[in-house]
């Protein structure tokens, strides 16, 4: 009897994902009510507080039908986010199985849709549930319509549950062995397992998350990564239980861990396939890909001396994070630091934010910006990633930026604002679609420049954060681009210079001359701060020398208080960066992404 | 030698500017004294009362609402303690409280320097102070000063008023130097967070005058008294030569001073010469009145390396300023080579006089706070 059901759950971000999880470990004994945390399965603080997975995990539990038969369920989680494609993709391809969970109130959202096609294409069973049937404002009819015109199957094959109160739950752990194939059990052919995901673990190295697609790998078996042919011996192979269980062997169908002593961690890479040493496998499993990074930005220690240590901590990140890759970067302003490349600007804020809390390192980021690639004077064509080294405006032919393809659902009193917004940001109107209770597809190309800044928090706040978003990369476009510069007292910050389109420079200069007047304290002297294109100043304001600054009274217990803030101010005083002979609070390299919403537009 | 803080915790009404502890009810004032005095008789025989004591400092609150008798009592206690060799026993005032009479029984009781509290003699500006004295009472306060014949007498002043014009801060300076003050505190408005004034700037309802606006009052005030011969010593001091507040002056210089009374303050090094104990009583005049006094209500130990910071702090406020060779013995320190660099620098910029002694010149001294930090983080 093939008794193994491997499956993730498709939902989108509040739709309850984490919630169900949670139910089905409870139900299955998998987990005490005692040890019972909310959301289980988000276990970095992060993605709690964010309410989302950041990184996939998986978890095994033992479920036994009313029947008194014995299943063993792998659960599969998946990111939920647009950044995270590809893990998504690997995620699926590790299962036989899906269950599509939807809000009965809010209905299907963008990013759903993309990876459930994404599951469709991968031949994933689907189960369709609709959870939050308890809230008053569920409409399970609607919905189900919606469900039923995605994935053209009957009403009636669409579940019922209710995350929070469990109910339903039970009848969906049966159809889970009804409907979803048992993987199949190929355990003569030689090894290939995947890799679906990696975490890192200070004393054993990097843990290996596979599905074994076919033959077996036992504890002690030489193996070696497809990829790049690197070899290690399976020291301790396991279950993915609440905590990790060892055994002796996974077979084919089965999913669990490998810890191999891997020191150059590097080498377990997401979607990468496992071989044996002995008996290889020809072929790797196919839609492995390196991490593409979309999104670029400067990451710098505000204290040079952290340099080292940043270089620390970007490494044991991306032990856990493969799709984070970094390469060192000399600024004249901010110093030695590095260029990190994310797949998308939640990536990018997670990285920055996991530094800070993690590794407790202060640091300087720089405004984000894509990849160009730009036409040079005669027939050379380079990638740019970093505005400036963008090459002077006499050597370029042409730049070509890199367009995506958004659709965003939204309800269809939100059509104004998010056409507005895609205008704004120079795009290109596709075509838009109704579907079922009252919401309105609308696609849109637009310059990924134009995304990267801000635009969802943007999507979110004008259409009340009903709306839903999802790209995909499609080309690079030629674009009139300048670069814009930002010149304090005359020298040129190089971590302030933007790329941006022609028409929209002068504003934007504009802006950001106000903002750093804004931002830049006062000092001893007067602080000029220019924007120019080219050799062209095109912007000036100008930050005033400070003409009074001391403190009144300074008498027997105004002394400890001083002392005090003048601690605070050494502290505050050490963030800043010294560009030239004015000093920059950190705050300002991200001068360009802080304005306020009409300065936008 | 040593001096003496004394927190007389009683006011009439709240100032909207002030963020020193008080109280409006006057009931306590008898038991507050008595257990004043029973604080300073608890350091009898201590370490404390080794040292002799220099200055008294009777400040508040509102020291003036007390009576020239209870005034005697606790100068008695003090000396009963203490030995003594009093250079300056200081006593501030509130011009409402001021007649003849109780200056003269204020001087018979030792009391030799009198500070008083104007603050403005504009009738608008006292009014938004919230003070409890109208500009006659002040007026009329000076001339008795004047003719009382203490020591010293010193005004204080606050400049930098929401509203207040160059005008009227020249009328108050006038006034006040027609009196012939030997000194003047003029400080800058400090808005403090927790105060009526510092609320109302929080709501929007004042606003704040212009950092320009207050550096040309500080140059004003700076100017109008040195052309009277009172000569700016510290940021917000100024004395005829030689009639410098000593007590104050010892804060600055790190002396060892004891506070007594609700929420003061005392400083003291520590036997070793490379220690520095500050610490403070509980502020609330209910609990000093239960003893709180006896066990300090914050306290930290600070080492060489801390105290020479804040002796730099400290030393340049003042325009004394502070020697190389007392940093060095005193506190083990001396300046970096990127700190001297920094000094030759801004002493071609005319803020800071180099040699044995580093000084702020006035215009270094009127952004003493961005040099200090500079110094300090170079």
């Amino acid at each position: 009897m093939n008794n193994i059901r491997n499956f993730c759950i498709i939902a989108h971000i509040d739709h309850g994902k984490s919630t169900l999880a949670d139910r089905l470990l409870q139900i299955t004994g998998s987990i005490s009510e005692r040890e019972m945390q909310e959301q289980i399965l988000d276990d970095m603080d992060l993605e709690r507080e964010r309410g989302i997975t950041i990184k996939s995990h998986a978890i095994r539990m033992d479920y036994k039908r009313p029947n008194g038969e014995e299943y063993v369920y792998n659960l599969i989680d998946t990111p939920g986010h647009v950044d995270f494609a590809y893990e998504v993709s690997r995620a699926l391809k590790a299962c036989e199985g899906a269950i599509l969970v939807v809000d009965a109130a809010q209905g299907i959202e963008a990013q759903t849709i993309s990876n459930l096609y994404q599951a469709i294409d991968q031949d994933l069973e689907i189960i369709p549930v609709l959870n939050k049937i308890d809230l008053p404002g569920a409409d399970p009819e609607g919905v189900g319509q919606q469900i039923v015109d995605l994935i053209g199957c009957d009403h009636e094959d669409i579940l019922s549950v209710s995350g929070k109160t469990g109910e339903g739950v039970e009848a969906l752990l049966e159809t889970i062995v009804e409907r979803v194939p048992g993987p199949k059990r190929e355990d003569d052919k030689p090894l290939r397992a995947l890799i679906f995901d990696s975490i890192f673990n200070t004393y054993r190295g990097s843990v290996a998350y596979v599905r074994v697609m076919e033959g077996v790998l036992r504890k002690g078996d030489a193996f070696r990564f497809m990829a790049n042919g690197e070899e290690y011996n399976a020291e301790e192979i396991g279950y993915l239980k609440m905590n990790k269980e060892p055994t002796k062997e996974l077979r084919a169908g089965e999913v669990g861990y490998v810890i191999g002593s891997v020191k150059s961690l590097q080498d377990v890479r997401v979607g990468d396939t496992i071989t044996k040493v002995d008996n290889p496998a020809e072929e790797a499993i196919p839609g492995y890909k390196e991490a593409k990074p979309m999104v670029f930005s400067g990451i710098f220690p505000t204290q040079a001396e952290d340099f080292e240590d940043l270089r620390g901590a970007l490494e044991k990140l991306q032990l856990n994070d493969a799709s984070l890759s970094y390469e060192p970067e000399t600024s004249k302003a901010l110093g030695f630091g590095f260029r990190a490349g994310f797949l998308g600007l939640l990536h990018m804020e997670i990285v920055q934010e996991r530094l800070d809390r993690e590794f407790d390192i202060d640091i300087i980021t720089t405004v984000p910006n894509v990849q160009y690639e730009v036409q040079l004077e005669g027939d050379e064509r380079i990638g740019v990633d970093n505005p400036s080294q963008m090459p002077e405006v006499g050597d370029i032919d042409t730049i070509f930026e890199p367009y995506i393809k958004a659709s965003i659902i939204t309800p269809a009193d939100y059509i104004g604002p998010v056409m507005k917004l895609c205008q704004d940001r120079r795009g290109v109107y596709v075509n838009q679609l109704f579907m079922q209770n009252n919401r309105v597809e609308i696609t849109y190309e637009l310059p990924m420049a134009e995304v990267v800044f801000d635009f969802y928090d943007r999507l979110k706040s004008g259409t009340r954060g009903y709306a839903s978003l999802d790209y995909e990369f499609i080309e690079y476009r030629k674009g009139d681009l300048v670069r814009l510069d930002i010149l304090l007292n005359g020298d040129q910050v190089d971590a302030l210079s933007s790329i941006t389109h022609r028409d929209k420079a002068y504003y934007l200069g504009r802006k950001v001359c106000a903002k750093l007047k804004e931002l830049i304290p006062q000092q001893q002297f007067e602080v000029a701060v220019q924007a120019a294109i080219g050799s062209r100043i095109i912007a000036r304001d100008t930050v005033r020398a400070i003409r009074k600054d001391v403190t009144a009274k300074c008498y027997g217990g105004d002394i400890s208080r001083k002392r005090k803030l003048l601690e605070k101010q050494k502290a505050g005083k050490k963030r800043m960066k010294q560009v030239g002979t004015v000093e920059i609070p950190q705050e300002a390299f991200l001068a360009v992404l802080s304005m306020d919403d009409e300065d936008r537009n | 030698m040593s001096g003496l803080y004394l927190h007389i915790p009683f006011c009439k009404q709240a100032c909207s500017y002030c963020d020193f502890y008080f109280v409006t009810s006057q009931q306590y004032k008898q038991p507050f004294v008595d257990e004043l005095i029973k604080e300073i008789r608890s350091r009898k025989d201590t370490r404390f009362a080794a040292e002799k004591v220099r200055t008294i400092y009777f400040g508040g609150g509102t020291p003036s609402l007390l009576s020239a008798g209870q005034v005697h009592q606790i100068l008695e206690a003090i000396s009963e303690t203490f030995p003594l060799e009093l250079e300056e026993v200081t006593f501030e005032m509130n011009p409402d409280d001021v007649t003849v009479d109780y200056l003269n029984d204020l001087k018979k009781t030792g009391i030799n320097r009198a500070s008083m509290g104007v603050q403005s003699t504009d009738p608008d500006l006292l009014n938004f102070m919230h003070r409890a004295h109208t500009s006659e009472e002040a007026l009329q306060c000076l001339e008795l000063l004047h003719l009382s014949k203490f020591e010293v007498f010193t005004v204080d002043l606050i400049y930098g008023n929401p509203g207040q014009t160059i005008t009227s801060l020249e009328r108050d300076l006038d006034i006040i130097l027609g009196y012939n003050p030997q000194h003047v505190s003029a400080y800058s408005l400090t808005i403090e967070p927790r105060t009526r004034l510092g609320k109302q700037v929080e709501l929007g309802r004042i606003v704040p005058p212009e950092d320009d606006t207050i550096a040309t009052h500080y140059d004003v005030v700076e100017k109008t008294l040195r052309a009277a011969g009172i000569l700016q010593y510290e940021v917000s001091n100024f004395a005829r030569p030689g009639d410098e507040a000593i007590h104050n002056s010892n804060y600055w210089e790190h002396a060892n001073y004891l506070g007594f009374g609700p929420g003061a303050h005392s400083f003291w090094w520590e036997t070793s010469g490379r220690a520095g104990k500050r610490w403070s009583n509980e502020k609330k005049l209910r609990s000093y009145l239960n003893g709180s006094w006896n066990s300090p209500y914050a306290e930290e130990l600070l080492e060489l390396p801390a105290l020479a910071e804040e002796r730099l702090m400290l030393g340049l406020r003042t325009r004394k300023g502070i020697s190389e060779d007392t940093l060095q013995e005193k506190y083990e320190v001396s300046f970096s080579p990127a700190q001297t660099e920094y000094l030759h620098r801004m002493e071609q910029q005319g803020k800071v006089i180099t040699g044995n002694r580093i000084q702020l010149t006035t215009k270094g001294l009127k952004i003493a706070d961005t040099i200090l930090l500079d110094l300090l983080t170079i």
